[in-house]
């Protein structure tokens, strides 16, 4: 085992390595024996054959044709990197280093007014920090090291808090994004509303004006084109030349909406 | 332009490196002292690689104070980004409250559009007999 884990590494390191063992597994007998043996437990399950992800108790060397069984526990391993379902943020003891604000609890109802006022503490640490050095390498240089380890400290806590900080802004950018949504549908909503108004008023006022056009209706061609303008100026009073003079308007308001 | 975490956590970096340019410009420019008396500057010689770049005390000076504005210019922008962090106020109770809130309202708006959308078409249909009975006239 050991010999061979000694192999593997000094694989890693040629240019090409080599492919994964299994690959070997994939011939064309394997390939034509398995996909029997998935329709034959497609049919006693009464699944569709593509719906068959995994059949179980296959034999050892059709083992790689099919895809691993997903993880029992919410762990798995990816590309040798252990993997785990709920990405959690490490905490600042786990990863050594010492901590500087006060431990934030996941509180649901914590301000996050604290956690501000905690960086921008953090911020002016590290301006300071940074003259301390720049005087301790004035002074006394040995000791400029701790002075860094101090500055690195600094810097990783403000990340720290950072990071804590970032799901609290997808909650925000999520609300930002349905008010959003919520305003852009309203105002959709509302000029359809104020189209609606304006036809409904249209249409009114083309109900008013028909009703006294049916009157009228046999005069208009004799009248001809020429006929309502003169009498326009001379007398509004007149019932008949008044409706003519609606009804032009009415007609061109009606020519103004069509093109 | 990322979002505002983002930005804060680039401006930080900044003030780091500029820590390290700062430092970095100290060291390469000053200039060589004496403490003692028997101190004495090294000759080196001519193909030797000079320790320092010994710039004249004003230009040195001025140097000196530029760096220095800069990082106290970006550790206000960092404080500024500080403050304008998003939802600072809320807390995540308040934040879940505000979302169910929203969804609610969300729908609200969606039916009430779709209530619209439902009268414009009826509007729509009336207008247009309207126009095909004065077309007949």
């Amino acid at each position: 085992m050991a010999a061979n884990i000694e192999e593997d590494s000094s694989k890693v390191t040629a240019l090409y390595p080599d492919p994964p063992p299994f690959w070997k597994a994939f011939t064309a007998e394997n390939l034509s024996q398995f996909d029997s043996l998935k329709q034959e437990y497609a049919d006693q399950n009464g699944l569709d054959a593509d719906s068959a992800v995994r059949i179980p108790d296959i034999p050892e060397n059709l083992n790689y044709l099919q895809p691993p069984p997903e993880p029992t526990e919410s762990k798995w391993r990816l590309f040798s990197e252990p993997q785990t379902l709920d990405e959690e943020l490490q905490s600042l003891e786990t990863a050594g280093i010492q901590r500087l604000g006060p431990l934030n609890e996941t509180d649901k109802d914590g301000k996050h007014i604290d956690r501000a006022f905690e960086l921008k503490r953090l911020a002016k640490s590290l301006l300071l920090n940074f003259l301390e050095l720049m005087g301790l390498m004035n002074h006394n240089p040995t000791h400029g090291l701790e002075k860094v380890q101090d500055l690195k400290t600094l810097l990783l806590n403000f990340h720290h808090i950072l990071n804590e900080y970032r799901p609290h802004q997808a909650r925000e950018q999520l609300i930002q994004l349905m008010q959003d949504q919520l305003d852009s549908k309203r105002a959709e909503t509302a000029a359809i509303k104020n189209v609606v108004d304006k036809a409904k008023r249209a249409l009114e006022g083309l109900g008013s004006m028909e009703i006294p056009t049916a009157e009228p209706k046999e005069i208009k061609p004799a009248h001809g084109l020429t006929a309502p303008p003169a009498v326009n100026g001379t007398n509004d009073a007149g019932d008949g030349p008044y409706y003519w003079d609606r009804e032009s308007v009415g007609w061109s308001s009606l020519d103004a909406d069509l093109v | 332009m990322g979002d505002r975490l983002t930005q804060l956590q680039e401006a930080v970096d900044q003030l780091a490196n500029q820590f390290i340019a700062c430092f970095y410009y100290i060291e390469r420019h000053h200039d060589l002292e004496l403490f003692g008396p028997n101190d004495k500057v090294p000759d080196l010689k001519q193909d030797q690689p000079k320790e320092v770049e010994t710039l004249a005390p004003d230009a040195f000076q001025a140097g000196q104070l530029e760096l220095a504005r800069d990082l106290i210019v970006k550790e206000q922008q960092v404080e500024y980004l500080i403050s304008s962090l998003p939802g600072l106020d809320n807390s995540e109770r308040d934040q879940e409250q505000l979302i169910k809130d929203l969804e609610e309202e969300l729908k609200v708006a969606e039916t009430q559009r779709l209530e619209a959308v439902r009268e414009k078409d009826e509007v729509l249909l009336k207008l247009d007999q309207v126009l095909r009975g004065i077309r007949r006239h």
